[in-house]
């Protein structure tokens, strides 16, 4: 009776769902065909066309389901798994290995990532420079662009960019989502400070190192990704590390526990986009009135931001990457997608629509690119 | 107090929607916007240094770079200088640099690339070791540890 009160308030019609993607289809088409569909190349034709399907067909849904969280999900995974196929492929392709070279440090051939960007804070206002091998304006992932790019998504979707635009997200999201019920239940929430101190660590060690050590040292992600080549007993302990903490934060953590443990215990970028929360103009709101304190909100949180004394005083921590696991396990729709200004429990159905519109385009538009270079590829390699 | 803050919120909920539809189709214009900000360039740790000098051969230049002893807040006693190979090389080449100009030679380097093998001999205490040696797309790159 709950769940049916629920979806009877939240999800639409299918015209209305139809007329509330119209805009995201016209937008998508400008931005995935540049307004030029060309089938001069089949297989990339295709792609795209499965790309532009995959993202309407995906948002239309949140619109008619009244659901969010598993629908984001299946477009965040696919952005993470193309991600990672776009940046080994080009390595291969490029270089024949998925590790990075001496001459590519020295060239400034390293693609740029989003979680350089806490460590370049420092040196950059004492130094008046940028301490990454990467190319600062023009070529693959360039650091003009991913500034860019994260600073609006960080002022508009707060720790939503975690949720709704990292591409390596996807993963640990992903692989929280193996198992029916947690084998590990019970985990300390201080342990969701600990990406301050990470962050604390990294900025102050890039600062006195002028190297970025996240990237370096640490970064599990690596893994999935490019890392330098193993030449010395330093670079063989630099790929331990990184394949330890991605088996560990990302794979069996978060089969263990549903949790998305490498964001929630190591990302200092996640640490950034946590304070920025405070500024941003989307929020998760509870409606005190409606609530039956049930807690299922809590115990489905992947990121360990909501506790029970969260509910209890109404507002929802920092800690949240509006990903909307919380607000499709209320069956009050007490917990529900709000704007900053705006009472908790009222306007839920606009604050929705707007929040909805706004994230997904985002990730739609971001990941296209990546995705559409994967399906290409695996098209390629079936026909 | 209520309303103003419902209208605020909206304004600054629209303002977002706003920034994010022209993020894509103006991604470029901003990118460039933001490269040229004054910390938008790469440290020398990365680019290897402004070039100094550049010695010009029949086949190949060789580029010699400013040494480079920049740390965060204060100069760092240990640094490198970078010399940059371009053209065709020959299998084995050698050079003496003199990257502080002082008119003395400080280290000469010697390369063969067909085993990837390079030495230095440093002529006095300041040269330390190469601590890059490498073929690059242009040629090759080496990078030679100095102490101040």
């Amino acid at each position: 009776m709950d769940n049916a009160l629920k979806t009877a308030v939240m999800r639409k019609s299918f015209g209305k769902s139809l007329l509330y993607t119209l805009p995201m289809i016209l937008i998508t088409f400008m931005f995935i065909s540049g307004g030029k569909p060309n089938f001069s190349d089949p297989a990339s034709g295709l792609a795209m066309l499965m790309v532009f399907l995959l993202v309407n067909v995906l948002y239309f849904l949140m619109h008619f389901t009244g659901k969010t969280d598993r629908l984001r999900a299946i477009l965040f995974i696919i952005f993470a798994m193309s991600l990672s196929y776009t940046l080994i492929h080009n390595m291969l392709e490029v270089r024949k290995s998925m590790s990075f070279s001496e001459a590519d440090i020295l060239e400034c051939k390293i693609p740029f990532c989003h979680l350089v960007i806490p460590m370049m804070i420092l040196p950059a206002a004492f130094t008046k420079s940028i301490i990454f091998p990467g190319s600062i304006i023009g070529g693959f992932a360039n650091i003009s662009s991913m500034v860019v790019l994260w600073v609006v998504a960080t002022i508009v979707l707060g720790r939503g960019f975690c949720s709704w635009g990292c591409f390596y997200g996807g993963w640990d999201d992903g692989f929280s989502r193996f198992t029916k019920r947690p084998v590990i239940k019970k985990i300390s929430e201080l342990w969701k400070l600990m990406p301050f101190a990470v962050l604390l660590m990294v900025i102050l060690t890039a600062a006195l190192t002028l190297m970025p050590t996240y990237c370096s040292w640490i970064c599990p992600f690596k893994a999935v990704t490019e890392f330098e080549q193993v030449t010395s007993v330093e670079s063989a302990t630099k790929a331990g590390i990184f394949l330890s903490l991605f088996g560990g934060l990302v794979v069996v953590l978060p089969v263990m526990t549903k949790k998305r443990t490498q964001c929630s215990f190591l990302c200092p970028l996640g640490a950034i986009n946590t304070l920025s929360n405070k500024i941003t103009p989307f929020t998760v709101k509870i409606d005190k009135n409606s609530c039956s304190e049930c807690y299922k909100c809590v115990d489905v949180c992947p990121l360990f931001a909501l506790t029970r004394e969260d509910i209890k005083s109404g507002k929802v921590s920092m800690f949240c990457s509006k990903c909307g696991k919380c607000v499709d396990a209320c069956s009050k729709q007490a917990i529900h997608y709000g704007i900053r200004g705006i009472p908790a429990g009222t306007m839920k159905n606009f604050s929705r629509n707007l929040f909805l519109f706004v994230s997904f385009l985002f990730m739609a538009v971001f990941s296209a690119g990546s995705i559409i270079n994967t399906f290409h590829g695996l098209l390629k390699l079936i026909f | 107090m209520k309303k103003v803050k419902i209208i605020a919120g909206i304004c600054w909920a629209f303002a977002g929607l706003i920034l994010i539809i022209i993020l894509f189709p103006g991604l470029n214009a901003f990118s460039v916007s933001v490269s040229k900000l004054s910390f938008m360039k790469l440290n020398p740790r990365y680019t290897g240094g402004e070039i100094s000098r550049q010695i010009i051969s029949e086949n190949c230049t060789l580029d010699i770079r400013k040494p480079v002893f920049n740390g965060f807040l204060k100069e760092s006693n240990s640094g490198f200088v970078q010399m940059d190979w371009r053209g065709t090389l020959p299998e084995r080449f050698k050079d003496s640099i003199d990257y502080d100009n002082d008119g003395k030679k400080d280290f000469c380097i010697s390369v063969n690339r067909t085993e990837s093998k390079s030495d230095l001999v440093g002529f006095n205490d300041k040269v330390k070791k190469i601590l890059i040696s490498t073929p690059t797309s242009y040629g090759w790159a080496a990078r030679v540890g100095l102490e101040k």
